[in-house]
């Protein structure tokens, strides 16, 4: 596919690298000389210095060769004009970032699909989706859905109490054969592993399992993760992210939200119907203690300042509270969630871009493409007939070190694949795999 | 850096010179096939050596950092250069490993100065080998690594930019083996082009076809001792005029007209420039050529057109003396020699893009001292050239002009005059091939001392890569971590 990329921020920056790997055309616009450069030295892209706005840019991106424009500037109003310029110049999709929830969403309005638009994406509210499915799966450090919500991938930290730490994963197969599930990378350190049989569990590991949805509760036990729901949760910061957070959840658990804007403050007690509007700085220790901070289960740091949101998870965590959700904005920041202790670091840029690659490989069951600071990627296959894999039985297929198989889909029904697990051409399977074996697992299912 | 993954880049390089080395060995069936053996010997070993380092290494693809581009090219261009001067030395053709050298370098960085005597003595296969040196490396050995090797990937623009002449380089499809393949394609067509008018203006069709490999990529080496001279053919040299001024026009513009955007050779300003240049000088150097007869008019406009064009594009090819013209023209022609035709052409020198945007600022110059708040952009094509770019222009000048004074010195110092030291080396960085006196129009390298010889080489190569690309490998920040 030909596709235009107007804007090089983060989410655009992230999204030609991606979709560039998997060998479609990307032409990124962008106005800044800088971030155009940046674009040109390190991705296999064409880049064009201007405005997605206008039309002569538009023209020299040849647009009307393209398949499919998205608008990621950070200006509502510019990806908007991109799109609509690209409608005319006859783009079929158009894919539009908003800052604004409100753009483009009343309701009594003209719908985005009158505008020509296939898919609106608001990087806040997609972060808030990814928090609340966070706090509702408690023990998990994040939960992505396949196949329909038919296959999970969870990831889990293994602390003191798990039991599956210092043994080998072959062990805990064997031990369990009714719990069928797949071990597809471990994240260790700074270091993603995809592991064999032989890899032994260590103490601080975030292991990424895939299992059926039904089986996964029983997976979070067997981990030492007692999946409790969790009663009370603080927000800091109620921007965009925080406020979006408290809204889905404030029906189901009790929300204390501290906002420092004063005016800020009186808006969201009034457009939030239950939960506790606190008016103060998340620096403030004397607060924090007073609000209770002791007794809350889980603590969500989203204010604009990043670093002001990692410190704040740190004290939390400092003071016993057991699930601590930090928002940052340098995808710099993502692997260090392991090493600093932070339960999970959010991103709304990588948010975005995961919910546009999602779009774009509809009709594929792979969902999400990269995780939250883990170098590995989920792709999906097709065997083709006669290929490698469709030979032998898995356990005898010579598959490619650094990658694995997370699941087999077989005329529509999942498959969760053991060694002797026999994978027939046409069956799509979802492999796990870090960024250098990608050539070879292509090469087994060709 | 990875030395594996730079050494399995430079072996596949290796494989694909031993392939299109193979097609000589066809050339030699069918003709006299005196130089078969050697031939075979030379491509044999290529491919073998190549292949094997290729199969060994082929695992190692690690992506490719700034460094390992400057590394790559430069060490590829030389890699070349090695396996390609392997017929010359086996056949005997020429013995000498440095005059062999000389020749294959002089042939990929289509400079096109020769150390031959005796051209027309040399077996079919290797006059082929030689052409097909400067068809390969017109558009680059690079370059056609990415467009056949795809997998080079991310790390194929760093490539890209260190081989590619120009001050920026600009991609025409979203991807750059895809931009390779068409810039090939682009050459390909206007090879065949020029073969199928020079086979229809009777030359035999080897003749024709080293000819077209020779012209398009401005290379300049000829099959015949007296260059084009030989066929006294006006329509042969007027066929050969316009494809050395269509190679030296920036290819992208030759893209943009297959796709019918036929009007965007007349927008680019460095196109014009071109153009005019090349009427203006042809002019003046008409009244340079010392009148002979009225009957000889047409001759004397054609000999001087092919001159400026010949000079001008970097090709190097003859039809006259030129050194028996005034000495005004012979400098005026030296001039040229410098600056050379378009950026993203196969042409050498420094580019008229680079003369433009020198020319402009130095004007605005003059316009600030005037107006000391007025804020004046060079603009060119429309648009602002930036203050980085001036100064990368700047600075190219400055080295080119550095390199050419530091050679030119060292070449006097082996023994040669002044005029034809300062004549091999313009000839040699801008990639011409013949110079100024001793080493002029009529006359080769060969009396040059050896020495020189690889001072020469290297100019060749330095001047092929637009000097930043080798001149990094010896400076001491490049090696410090």
């Amino acid at each position: 596919m030909r596709i235009i990329i107007v804007g090089a921020g983060e989410v655009g920056f992230h999204l030609a690298k991606i979709l560039s790997q998997e060998r479609h055309d990307i032409i990124v616009i962008d106005k800044n000389p800088l971030s155009a450069e940046r674009v040109n030295d390190s991705l296999d892209v064409m880049v064009i210095e201007g405005s997605g706005s206008e039309l002569k840019t538009l023209q020299r991106a040849e647009a009307s060769d393209a398949d499919m424009l998205i608008a990621v500037t950070t200006v509502d109003e510019v990806n908007f004009t991109a799109c609509m310029l690209a409608g005319k110049l006859g783009v079929k999709k158009k894919i539009i970032r908003v800052n604004d929830p409100h753009f483009l969403a009343d309701p009594k309005g003209p719908s985005p699909e009158d505008f020509g638009i296939d898919l609106v994406i608001y990087p806040e509210g997609l972060a808030a989706q990814e928090i609340v499915r966070l706090i509702r799966r408690s023990a998990a450090t994040e939960v992505l859905e396949f196949a329909d919500g038919r296959i999970q991938l969870i990831g889990i930290r293994l602390d003191q109490e798990s039991s599956l730490i210092n043994k080998k994963l072959k062990d805990i197969v064997s031990t369990y054969q009714n719990l069928p599930f797949r071990a597809v990378a471990i994240f260790r350190g700074i270091r993603t592993i995809i592991p064999t049989g032989d890899e032994v569990f260590k103490k601080g590991d975030q292991v990424f399992v895939i299992s059926k949805t039904e089986m996964v509760q029983e997976m979070l036990r067997l981990a030492g993760k007692e999946s409790q729901r969790l009663e009370k949760i603080m927000i800091l910061g109620g921007s965009g992210i925080g406020r979006r957070v408290a809204e889905q959840l404030e029906d189901e658990i009790s929300i204390k939200l501290l906002e420092s804007g004063k005016e800020a403050s009186s808006e969201l007690a009034d457009a939030l119907r239950k939960t506790m509007v606190i008016q103060g700085e998340g620096k403030d220790l004397d607060l924090l203690a007073t609000e209770g901070i002791i007794d809350m289960d889980a603590y969500i740091a989203v204010t604009k300042d990043e670093e002001d949101n990692i410190i704040s998870c740190l004290m939390a965590k400092h003071l016993g509270v057991k699930k601590t959700i930090a928002h940052v904005e340098k995808l710099d920041y993502l692997p260090l969630a392991n090493t600093i202790g932070i339960d999970a670091l959010v991103n709304k840029k990588l948010s975005a871009a995961n919910a546009i690659l999602k779009f774009i490989r509809k009709g594929e069951i792979v969902s999400v493409a990269t995780l939250h600071g883990v170098d590995a990627e989920v792709i999906e296959m097709i065997a083709q007939k006669g290929s490698t894999v469709t030979k032998k039985p898995l356990r005898a297929v010579d598959f490619p070190e650094g990658a694995i198989i997370g699941c087999v889909i077989h005329n529509g029904s999942v498959e969760i694949p053991v060694g002797a697990t026999q994978i027939k051409p046409q069956d799509r399977v979802v492999v796990f795999t870090l960024p250098k074996a990608i050539r070879d697992v292509e090469k087994f299912f060709s | 850096m990875s030395p594996k993954s730079i050494l399995a880049v430079l072996a596949f390089i290796i494989l694909a010179i031993g392939i299109l080395m193979a097609s000589s060995v066809l050339v030699s069936l069918l003709h006299d096939g005196k130089d078969l053996v050697p031939l075979a010997l030379s491509s044999g070993a290529s491919i073998v050596a190549g292949g094997a380092l290729w199969f060994v290494l082929r695992k190692h693809r690690n992506e490719v950092g700034i460094r390992d581009g400057f590394v790559i090219v430069s060490l590829g261009w030389v890699a070349a250069s090695l396996f390609g001067c392997l017929p010359f030395v086996l056949s005997g053709a020429i013995p000498s490993f440095t005059d062999a050298f000389f020749e294959t370098m002089s042939g990929f960085t289509t400079t096109g100065a020769t150390i031959l005597t005796d051209i027309e003595d040399l077996p079919y296969g290797i006059l082929y080998w030689r052409s097909l040196t400067q068809w390969i490396g017109g558009l680059g050995i690079i370059l056609l690594s990415v467009a056949i090797l795809p997998l080079l990937g991310v790390g194929g623009m760093q490539l890209f930019k260190a081989e590619v002449p120009g001050v920026t380089v600009e991609k025409i499809t979203p991807r750059i083996s895809q931009t390779a393949r068409i810039l090939w394609l682009v050459y390909v067509l206007l090879t065949l082009l020029q073969t199928l008018l020079l086979l229809w203006a009777g030359l035999p069709l080897f003749d024709a076809v080293c000819h077209a490999f020779t012209t398009v990529s401005t290379g300049g080496f000829s099959t015949k001792n007296a260059s084009i001279a030989y066929y006294e053919s006006p329509a042969v040299e007027i066929i050969i005029i316009i494809f050395m001024f269509l190679a030296g026009v920036n290819f992208t513009l030759h893209y943009r007209a297959l796709k019918g955007e036929f009007t965007s050779y007349l927008r680019d300003g460095e196109f014009k420039f071109y153009v005019l240049l090349i009427v203006g000088v042809t002019v003046l150097v008409f009244f340079g050529i010392p009148t002979l007869t009225s009957s000889e008019l047409g001759w004397q406009i054609r000999a001087g057109l092919f001159q400026v064009v010949s000079i001008v594009t970097t090709t190097g090819y003859v039809t006259a003396d030129y050194e028996l013209w005034v000495p005004a023209v012979q400098l005026l022609l030296l001039l040229m020699m410098l600056s050379g035709a378009c950026a993203g052409s196969t042409a050498g020198g420094i580019k008229l893009v680079r003369v433009i945007v020198l020319l402009k600022n130095g004007l605005n110059q003059m316009k600030a001292l005037l107006h000391p708040r007025a804020v004046i952009p060079v603009r060119h094509n429309g648009r602002t050239v930036g203050q980085d770019i001036i100064v990368d222009v700047l600075a190219f000048l400055v080295l080119y002009i550095t390199l050419f004074a530091l050679a030119t010195i060292v070449m006097s110092a082996t023994g040669l005059d002044m005029v034809s030291a300062a004549g091999s080396v313009a000839a040699t960085i801008g990639n011409i091939g013949p110079g100024l006196g001793s080493v002029g129009a009529i006359d080769n390298y060969a009396h040059v001392p050896d020495f020189g010889k690889w001072v020469l080489t290297f100019c060749m190569l330095t001047g092929r890569l637009e000097l930043f690309t080798v001149l990094v490998l010896f400076t001491p920040s490049f090696w410090r971590r």
